[in-house]
C-alpha cells in the first residue's frame, strides 16, 4: 500500500514538472529542453535547508518556489534573443551545468556524496498523509495553471506564441510575456523539486540528468503540447507504464533500459506521427 | 605541457570526424542530428562485434563498421526525418525525433553491453617517446588519416558535381530544388558522407579507448560546441578550427580540473550562443 | 505652418543593403482623414508602415506624430504612442478564435497581469469588450465566424479579422495595408462603411491600396510612392496626373 502511495506521489510531482514545462513550451512557445534542472534547484534548496540547517520542512517549500524563480528568472533574460534551436540547445547546457555543478560542490551530508536524512514534519512521516498534501498541492497547480490559461493572460500569451511580431503591434511586449511565464513556470518545478524529495530516501545530482529531461519530454509530447490535461495523463499514464514494467518479470538490469527503449520509441512515434500527442493544441514550433 | 598538447590534437581529431559530418548535415538541410551519437556507436559495437567476437580481419571490419554507420545514418533519415518532414514537421520536431534516435540506441547499448566499457585494440599500444612528449602510432595514424580525409573531401566537394549539389543545398535549400538539383539524391550522399566519418571515429574510439553506451553523446556535445565555434559559414575550417579548439580545451581542461570538463564545456556552448552564434569562422 | 497633420514624413530616405527603396520623401497625414498611399509594388508603402511603428529606422529624415517626432520606436511602443497597424501578410493569432484575435487587442484587459486573475474586477471589464468585439465583428460581416479559429477561415476574411483587431486597440491612428487585396469583390462595401464610420469617429487613417474604385470611393487625399512621391492631391487630381499613369496607373480612372 506504502508503494501504492509512493507512485501517486512521484506522478503527482510529475504532474506539477509537466505542468511546469508545457506552461513554457506549449504556450509560451519558448523550446525548453532543461526544466528538470530548476527541479534540482527547487529539490536541493528544500532539501539543504532541512537537512543542513535545520528548517521545517513545510517553510522550506514557499522558499524553495521563491529561489527556482528568482534563478529562472535570471537565466532566462541572456537567453531571450536566441531562437529556438539555440535555446533548446542553451537551456539542455544549463541543466547539464546546474547539475554538474551540484555534484562537484553541491551542499551535502559530510562524509556524503549528496543529502539524505530528510526531516519531514509528524503529519507528513505517514505516507497517507504525505500524498495528500502533495495531491492537494498538484491540485492547485492544476486549478491555478487552468485559470492563467484561460485568462486574458493566457490568451495574449497564445497569441504571443502564434505571431511575436503581430503581438507587438497589438501594445504587447513578447519579451514580458516569455520572462513571466518562464519564472512562473521556474517557482512551480521548483514546487516539484521540493515535494520531490519526500519521494527520494537519497538526494544526489545523478538523480536530475539528463535522463530525466528526456523523460519529460516524453510525458509531455505524448500527453500533448498546450493541455492542461495532456500533462496530466502524459506522466500518469507512462510512468504507471514504467512500473508496470518493472513487476512484468523483467530483471531489474533490464527493466530500465527497456523502458527507456519504448519510451524512445515512443517519442520517435509521437513526433512523426503525431506531434499534438494524445490531447494536444499546438505542434512543436518548426 | 606540450605532452597535454599532444594529447589536446589527438582529440582533435576525432572531434574532426564528427564534426565535418554534423555540420555538413546541419548547414544544408537544417538538420541538428543527434542521431550521429547512434552511428558513431553502431559502427564501434558493430566493429567491435566482427574484429573481436567473430574474430575477422581488422581491415575488413574497418570497412564493414563504416558501411554500417553509413547505412545506418541514412535509414534514420530515409524512414524518419524524411517521413517527418512529409508529414508537416518541422526543423525541431526533426531535432526531437533524432533525440529519440540517440536515447533509443544508447538503451539497447545498455541492454545488451550493460554499460561495460568495450575495448577493441588486442596487445598493447605502445608509445614513443621523444624528449619530454610520449604519443603512439595510433595517434600519428589518426591524425593523418583525418588530414587526408578532409583533403579528399575538400577536393570532391569542390571539383565533383555531387560537392557542387551540397554546396547549393549549404547556400539555398530552396533555391537549389528550383534549380532542378535532385534534393533527395544529394541528401543522400550527404548523410551517407557524414555518417561514415562518425563511423570512422566510433570505430577509432572503441579501437583506442573504447567506448560505454554515452560515449558517442558525450563526445557529440563537444563535437556541437566545436561546430558552433567554427560556424557553418566555411564548412572544412569551420569544423576543422573549431575542433582543434575543443580538442585542446577538453585536454587542458580534462588535466587541470578533471571533474570540472562537461562544466566547461557547456559553460562554453551557453557563452557561445549567447555571444557569438555565427561562431568564430564566419 | 501649424501642421493639423497627424502624421508627418519629412525627407525620408530607405536602403536596404545598398538598394535604394525611396528618397526625399516628404508628405503628411491629415488628422481625421483617410490618406491613400499608392504606388507599384515594391515601391516601399509597407517599408514606410514599418518605419513608422517602429520596426526599424529610417535611414535619413524624420517622422513625426502630433508633431512630436518618432525616435527609436520599438514595435510594442508603438501602441503607445496611439498607432495600429495590419500587416500585408496579415499574421492572425492562427490558433486563437476570431473572437480571441479581436479580444487580445483591446487596450484595458486587467486580466492580463497574472495576479490579478483571481480577482473579480477583470471579469467585468472582459465582458464589455466581448461586447464591443461582436460589434466589429458583426459589421465586417464575421460574426457567425466568432469562434471558429483564425487560419481555419478564408483570406479574405482575415484580412478583416486584421483590420478589427487593429481597430479594437482603440488607437487614433490606424496604418492599414492592403486591406482588400484578395479580398471579395462583394464584401469591399463592409469595409468602406467600416472605415468611412472610423473617419466619422474621428480617426486618422493611411490606407496602402492597389484598388483604385477603394481609392476613389473613401480617400480624401492621395499619395503616389515610386522611388520618391511623385504626385499627391485629391483622388481627381492624383488620378489624371501624367507621371503617375505613365508609371504605375496605365490608364485613366474614373474620380
Amino acid at each position: 500500500m506504502d508503494y501504492f502511495f509512493f507512485i501517486l506521489s512521484v506522478i503527482c510531482v510529475w504532474t506539477i514538472l509537466s505542468l511546469a514545462t508545457n506552461l513554457v513550451i506549449g504556450y509560451g512557445g519558448l523550446m525548453t529542453l532543461g526544466h528538470v534542472g530548476f527541479l534540482a534547484i527547487g529539490a536541493y534548496t528544500a532539501a539543504t535547508l532541512n537537512i543542513l540547517w535545520h528548517v521545517n520542512f513545510y517553510y522550506t517549500i514557499p522558499i524553495a518556489i521563491i529561489v527556482t524563480a528568482v534563478v529562472a528568472f535570471a537565466s532566462i533574460l541572456p537567453l531571450l534573443r536566441l531562437d529556438a534551436f539555440y535555446f533548446g540547445l542553451s537551456t539542455l547546457g544549463l541543466n547539464i551545468v546546474i547539475t554538474d555543478v551540484l555534484q562537484n560542490v553541491g551542499p551535502r551530508v559530510p562524509g556524503a556524496e549528496g543529502l539524505f536524512g530528510l526531516d519531514l514534519p509528524a503529519l507528513m512521516t505517514s505516507s497517507i498523509w504525505r500524498l495528500a498534501i502533495i495531491a492537494a498541492l498538484t491540485a492547485l497547480t492544476v486549478y491555478l495553471s487552468w485559470q492563467l490559461v484561460r485568462s486574458p493572460f493566457g490568451r495574449s500569451l497564445r497569441a504571443m506564441r502564434d505571431q511575436p511580431d503581430a503581438i507587438e503591434s497589438v501594445g504587447k511586449s513578447a519579451k514580458r510575456y516569455r520572462v513571466t511565464i518562464w519564472t512562473i513556470s521556474g517557482g512551480l518545478a521548483g514546487l516539484a523539486g521540493a515535494l520531490y524529495c519526500t519521494t527520494l530516501s537519497y538526494i544526489d545530482p545523478t538523480v536530475f540528468s539528463f535522463l530525466f529531461s528526456f523523460n519529460l519530454l516524453v510525458y509531455i509530447g505524448f500527453g500533448g503540447l498546450a493541455s492542461i490535461l495532456g500533462s496530466i495523463l502524459g506522466p500518469t499514464l507512462l510512468i504507471v507504464f514504467g512500473e508496470a514494467l518493472r513487476f512484468g518479470g523483467l530483471p531489474s538490469q533490464v527493466s530500465g533500459p527497456v523502458q527507456q527503449s519504448l519510451f524512445a520509441l515512443l517519442l520517435i512515434f509521437v513526433m512523426v506521427f503525431r506531434r499534438q500527442g494524445l490531447v494536444g493544441k499546438y505542434d512543436f514550433r518548426e | 605541457m606540450l605532452q597535454v598538447l599532444i594529447s589536446g590534437l589527438s582529440l582533435s581529431a576525432y572531434y574532426a570526424l564528427l564534426a565535418l559530418g554534423f555540420a555538413m548535415i546541419y548547414s544544408t538541410l537544417r538538420i541538428f542530428n543527434i542521431a550521429h551519437a547512434a552511428v558513431f556507436g553502431a559502427a564501434a559495437y558493430s566493429f567491435y562485434i566482427l574484429y573481436r567476437i567473430f574474430g575477422f580481419n581488422i581491415w575488413g571490419s574497418l570497412v564493414v563498421g563504416v558501411a554500417i554507420a553509413a547505412i545506418f545514418g541514412l535509414l534514420v533519415d530515409i524512414f524518419i526525418y524524411r517521413v517527418l518532414a512529409a508529414r508537416g514537421g518541422g526543423t525541431f520536431s526533426i531535432f526531437i525525433a533524432s533525440l529519440g534516435v540517440a536515447s533509443l540506441f544508447e538503451a539497447m547499448a545498455l541492454l545488451f553491453t550493460h554499460g561495460t566499457p568495450l575495448v577493441a585494440h588486442t596487445g598493447s599500444l605502445l608509445p614513443i617517446t621523444i624528449g619530454a612528449v610520449s604519443f603512439r602510432p595510433l595517434d600519428i595514424l589518426v591524425i593523418s588519416s583525418v588530414a587526408i580525409l578532409y583533403g579528399v573531401l575538400f577536393y570532391a566537394i569542390m571539383h565533383t558535381r555531387t560537392g557542387l549539389e551540397i554546396r547549393a543545398l549549404a547556400d539555398n535549400h530552396t533555391m537549389a530544388g528550383v534549380v532542378g538539383i535532385d534534393t533527395n539524391r544529394t541528401r543522400t550522399a550527404i548523410f551517407a558522407i557524414a555518417s561514415s566519418l562518425a563511423g570512422l571515429a566510433g570505430i577509432l574510439t572503441v579501437y583506442d579507448s573504447g567506448i560505454v553506451p554515452t560515449t558517442g553523446l558525450n563526445l557529440l556535445f563537444v563535437t556541437i560546441v566545436a561546430v558552433i565555434f567554427g560556424g557553418t559559414r566555411y564548412l572544412f575550417m569551420g569544423a576543422l578550427g573549431g575542433s582543434i579548439v575543443m580538442g585542446l580545451v577538453t585536454a587542458f581542461a580534462g588535466f587541470f580540473f578533471p571533474q570540472w570538463v562537461t562544466v566547461i564545456v557547456f559553460l562554453l556552448l551557453i557563452l557561445l550562443l549567447i555571444w557569438r552564434p555565427q561562431g568564430f569562422f564566419a | 505652418m501649424i501642421s493639423a497633420n497627424k502624421l508627418e514624413y519629412r525627407d525620408l530616405y530607405k536602403h536596404f543593403d545598398g538598394l535604394m527603396v525611396f528618397h526625399h520623401v516628404s508628405f503628411g497625414v491629415p488628422a481625421g482623414q483617410i490618406t491613400a498611399l499608392i504606388g507599384p509594388n515594391g515601391a516601399g508603402k509597407s517599408t514606410l508602415i514599418n518605419m513608422t511603428c517602429g520596426v526599424f529606422p529610417q535611414d535619413g529624415g524624420q517622422i513625426f506624430k502630433d508633431g512630436r517626432e518618432l525616435r527609436r520606436l520599438s514595435a510594442a511602443g508603438a501602441l503607445d504612442l496611439s498607432l495600429a497597424r495590419t500587416f500585408q501578410n496579415v499574421r492572425v493569432f492562427s490558433t486563437l478564435s476570431v473572437l480571441e484575435n479581436v479580444l487580445v487587442a483591446f487596450p484595458d484587459q486587467p486580466g492580463d497581469e497574472p495576479w490579478r486573475i483571481f480577482g473579480r474586477a477583470w471579469k467585468g471589464v472582459e465582458e464589455r469588450n466581448r461586447e464591443q468585439a461582436m460589434r466589429f465583428l458583426e459589421r465586417l460581416g464575421l460574426a457567425n465566424d466568432a469562434g471558429r479559429r483564425a487560419d481555419e477561415i478564408p483570406f479574405g476574411s482575415q484580412k478583416l479579422l486584421a483590420l478589427a483587431r487593429a481597430t479594437a486597440t482603440g488607437a487614433d491612428t490606424l496604418l492599414l495595408d492592403e486591406t482588400t487585396t484578395g479580398l471579395e469583390m462583394s464584401r469591399v462595401p463592409l469595409v468602406l462603411d467600416f472605415l468611412r464610420a472610423l473617419r466619422a469617429e474621428g480617426r486618422t487613417i493611411l490606407l496602402v491600396e492597389h484598388n483604385m474604385d477603394v481609392v476613389t470611393d473613401v480617400a480624401d487625399s492621395v499619395v503616389v510612392l515610386h522611388g520618391t512621391v511623385i504626385a499627391q492631391g485629391t483622388p481627381q487630381q492624383v488620378l489624371h496626373d501624367e507621371q503617375v499613369i505613365r508609371e504605375y496607373l496605365g490608364r485613366i480612372y474614373s474620380a
